[in-house]
């Protein structure tokens, strides 16, 4: 496997970087365009055979890339999970499944505006990084500390665990809800919408 | 694609992985707090070209005809994650050894998100 992935590797690093020297080439014209597409024309001879063996190499090409991505997304998924066994058969819980707990969790406290939750599972246990978008009448320390007791809770509530849970706050932005609806208030009240050529056409 | 095979005196039975998935899939809907089978990168591409929705259970049967399945899940919010996944693998494990007399060997559930 991890062969597989090494050669995938090699092999769209030298396809990306073929594509870019011939970029840099024709950018400088050290080979104008036109010469280039002659030449293809003059010694890929549009054959039968010749049609067949392009055709089969862009299928192969097609079906590389294909299963490249394929264990790509899978060893990434593979990473991302939180994983026990059962006498059933192992279970695995995807950290993205975590974030959406926690985003669920948040929807019901208004003082948030906006959560961006990263989990991230580890030796020690697990690590949630949240990145929030606050109202301005918010106390932050009570909050921050309500949140991160309530996220501990939920997690270990729900995945059943009993690990270590980190929950780091980090408040990107505060917005003042009030001074917008005021805002939006007064622009509407002043400026009435004129729409343009309304008069217009009309009997 | 190997289809799942059995001799009797009047010939083979065989049932398809398909099946198997099937039965797994309607297993895991039973339970509640499961919201949907979720989709893999496979079914997520033959989805996009034949413009149906296949689940993503994935059913691998070894050499010694046991058999391995795979059931990626979206479960309910609210529901506690590890009871919900034992009680699918109970009940897929109890309707498929029930439904097709075979031997399962593994159900592994990857929890892949929770919706509401």
């Amino acid at each position: 496997m991890r062969f597989l992935t090494i050669a995938g590797i090699v092999f769209y690093t030298s396809i990306i970087f073929f594509i870019g020297g011939i970029l840099i080439i024709f950018s400088f014209n050290y080979l104008p365009i036109q010469d280039a597409i002659n030449a293809l024309t003059q010694y890929l001879p549009l054959t039968l055979n010749s049609k067949i063996i392009v055709g089969l190499t862009g299928l192969l090409l097609i079906i590389i890339s294909y299963s490249f991505a394929q264990l790509i997304l899978g060893k990434m998924q593979q990473e991302k999970t939180i994983a026990f066994a059962n006498p059933q058969g192992q279970v695995t819980i995807s950290l993205s499944a975590v974030e959406d707990l926690i985003k669920r969790l948040v929807r019901g406290m208004p003082e948030i505006k906006e959560i961006r939750p990263d989990v991230i599972a580890g030796k020690k246990g697990i690590a949630v990084d949240l990145r929030l978008i606050l109202a301005s009448e918010v106390n932050i320390p009570d909050l921050t500390s309500r949140l991160q007791d309530t996220i501990k809770n939920k997690i270990q509530e729900t995945l059943g665990i009993e690990e270590e849970i980190f929950v780091k706050i980090h408040v990107a932005k505060i917005i003042s809800t009030e001074e917008k609806d005021r805002k939006r208030k007064e622009t509407d009240k002043e400026e009435p919408r004129s729409i343009p050529y309304s008069g217009y056409g009309r009997v | 694609m190997i289809p799942e095979d059995s001799r009797t005196d009047l010939g083979t039975i065989r049932i398809h992985k398909k099946v198997i998935a099937s039965i797994a899939r309607l297993a895991a809907m039973e339970i509640e707090g499961v919201k949907r089978i979720s989709a893999n990168f496979n079914s997520d591409v033959w989805g996009l070209i034949s413009g149906k929705n296949p689940s993503g259970i994935k059913v691998d049967i070894d050499k010694n005809e046991e058999i391995r399945i795979n059931v990626p899940l979206v479960v309910k919010y609210g529901f506690n994650l590890p009871e919900i996944a034992n009680k699918v693998q109970e009940n897929i494990q109890r309707a498929v050894e029930k439904t097709t007399s075979l031997t399962i060997k593994d159900i592994n559930i990857n929890i892949q998100g929770v919706e509401k």
